[in-house]
């Protein structure tokens, strides 16, 4: 009877269980936890995203795996989740930051994008035929007034803010070593390193050409995406100060 | 249109970046409306000046309103009206119009600066007008918007087409051409807040000399970093600094 009910309850997305939890949207989180992880981190000078790319087969094509999206000149997302959810709230981010030029002639700041993209995920916890969406985004930028910025969304819908963070799997291990290692006067190389040696945490085998690298810095105002080389020489020296 | 919608509505989830997001009645290109008999629309006719200076902004404007260009329907008229914490906007035109576009445009710079958690610069808000200007309701409008923000002291004139031009002094109305002569010349940007006062007075009042659509006073509001002032003068002699 027990079971009965609680299939009841987490058929819909916008169903309530009695205990006032919506399952879907819980479900939605774990879809997430079963995607490599994305981290991002805020540092003095810009904010870095990095996302590695998990590779099943030789034959794919590494520049195909897309985990960091660009979305206008100073925002990018990291991913974690469900790929093709993903693509969809891009493009959304997207046509939100162009709508923000359009409609005022001026970039969008860092906050505004996220909560544009998490007031939209929310309507998918409230609305019926739906599912929510199974991905969480890491928002990364420098708002026109040159303050770097990092959010998260996630499927509810809630925006949180962060000076660094982790999403996907083995999320709590990430933010945990994030937790003890993060500085608030790294600048934007320490924190390259620091997102790198975060994502080393999950996977050991780090491998350069798989690893993704996106920062914005406060001087240019501009998504830039580190060359192999660089996240290869970032790489490097984490293996030297281990040693 | 885009190709988000909202699953609770079946709405377009990105909206139309040159809409208002309230408030802006059926907006899709010029209403009906535009066709209105011009005869029984209250025009303000007016003169309106607009003078950017390094400590602000001085907007002055004459005071009637008037019928078909022969009847005097208003002698009291205020066609410069507050729109943003250190921003102001005047009525030239259709005074339906010009009204309805300052009170959009006012909840839209209160709804920026609630979700923003900052006020909006002056070059956003003449983005904002124009776009509504250009695509809405809000027919027949030739506004002067005049404000301060982080980056100094503006003038932007605004056409019916919704062209936005910024300059250090604008005239819009059927008295520019004789507003414009009063100025030219004189204007300096580093003149004094006063000075700068007196010369939009002085050209208001040689509009309205010569103009029939200007006249029966002066509005005159002086706006700096810490606000908008707005005052009426029946007797132009008293609006001098």
């Amino acid at each position: 009877m027990q079971d009965q009910n609680q299939q009841a309850y987490d058929r819909g997305t916008n169903i309530f269980s009695p205990d006032g939890r919506l399952y879907q949207v819980e479900y939605a989180r774990e879809a997430i936890k079963r995607g490599t992880a994305s981290v991002g981190v805020r540092t003095a000078d810009g904010t870095v995203l990095a996302a590695d790319r998990q590779v099943h087969s030789s034959l794919v094509e590494e520049q195909s795996i897309e985990k960091l999206h660009r979305i206008d000149d100073h925002i990018a997302v990291a991913s974690a989740g469900h790929v093709a959810d993903a693509r969809q709230l891009v493009d959304f981010a997207r046509e939100q930051a162009q709508v923000n030029r359009l409609r005022y002639d001026e970039p969008i700041g860092v906050e505004s994008l996220a909560k544009e993209v998490t007031d939209y995920i929310q309507r998918y916890t409230q609305s019926g035929g739906v599912r929510p969406f199974g991905v969480a985004l890491a928002v990364g930028g420098v708002d026109p007034d040159g303050t770097p910025r990092l959010f998260e969304t996630d499927p509810s819908g809630t925006p949180y803010e962060w000076k660094a963070t982790a999403i996907g799997g083995e999320r709590e291990t990430l933010q945990g070593f994030l937790e003890d290692e993060y500085r608030t006067d790294l600048d934007l190389d320490g924190g390259v390193t620091l997102a790198l040696e975060t994502l080393a945490r999950s996977n050991e085998d780090i491998d350069p050409e798989a690893v993704e690298v996106s920062v914005v810095d406060t001087e240019s105002h501009s998504v830039r995406s580190l060359e192999g080389d660089e996240v290869a020489g970032h790489l490097a020296e984490l293996e030297g100060s281990d040693e | 249109m885009s190709r988000f919608t909202d699953p609770l509505t079946g709405a377009d989830a990105v909206g139309d970046p040159t809409a208002p997001e309230l408030g802006g009645g059926e907006f899709s290109g010029a209403g009906d409306s535009q066709a209105n008999d011009s005869d029984t629309v209250n025009k303000t006719g007016t003169t309106t000046v607009g003078i950017a200076t390094e400590d602000g902004v001085v907007v002055a404007t004459d005071m009637r309103a008037s019928l078909g260009g022969r009847f005097v329907s208003n002698k009291s008229v205020q066609k410069v009206e507050q729109v943003h914490p250190t921003g102001v906007l005047t009525l030239v035109g259709s005074v339906g119009g010009a009204q309805s576009f300052i009170r959009t445009l006012r909840s839209e710079v209160d709804l920026y600066e609630v979700r923003k958690g900052q006020p909006m610069s002056m070059h956003a808000l003449a983005t904002l007008a124009g776009n509504f200007a250009r695509g809405g309701p809000f027919f027949a409008i030739n506004p002067i918007l005049g404000g301060v923000d982080e980056a100094g002291s503006h003038v932007y004139s605004i056409d019916p087409a919704g062209g936005v031009m910024q300059d250090d002094y604008t005239v819009t109305g059927s008295g520019m051409q004789l507003a414009h002569g009063a100025i030219e010349g004189v204007y300096d940007r580093e003149m004094s807040l006063d000075d700068a006062r007196d010369l939009a007075v002085r050209a208001v009042v040689a509009a309205s000399e010569r103009d029939t659509g200007s006249g029966n006073g002066v509005y005159v509001s002086t706006v700096t970093d810490e606000g908008v002032e707005i005052e009426g003068f029946d007797e132009t002699d008293d609006a001098f600094a």
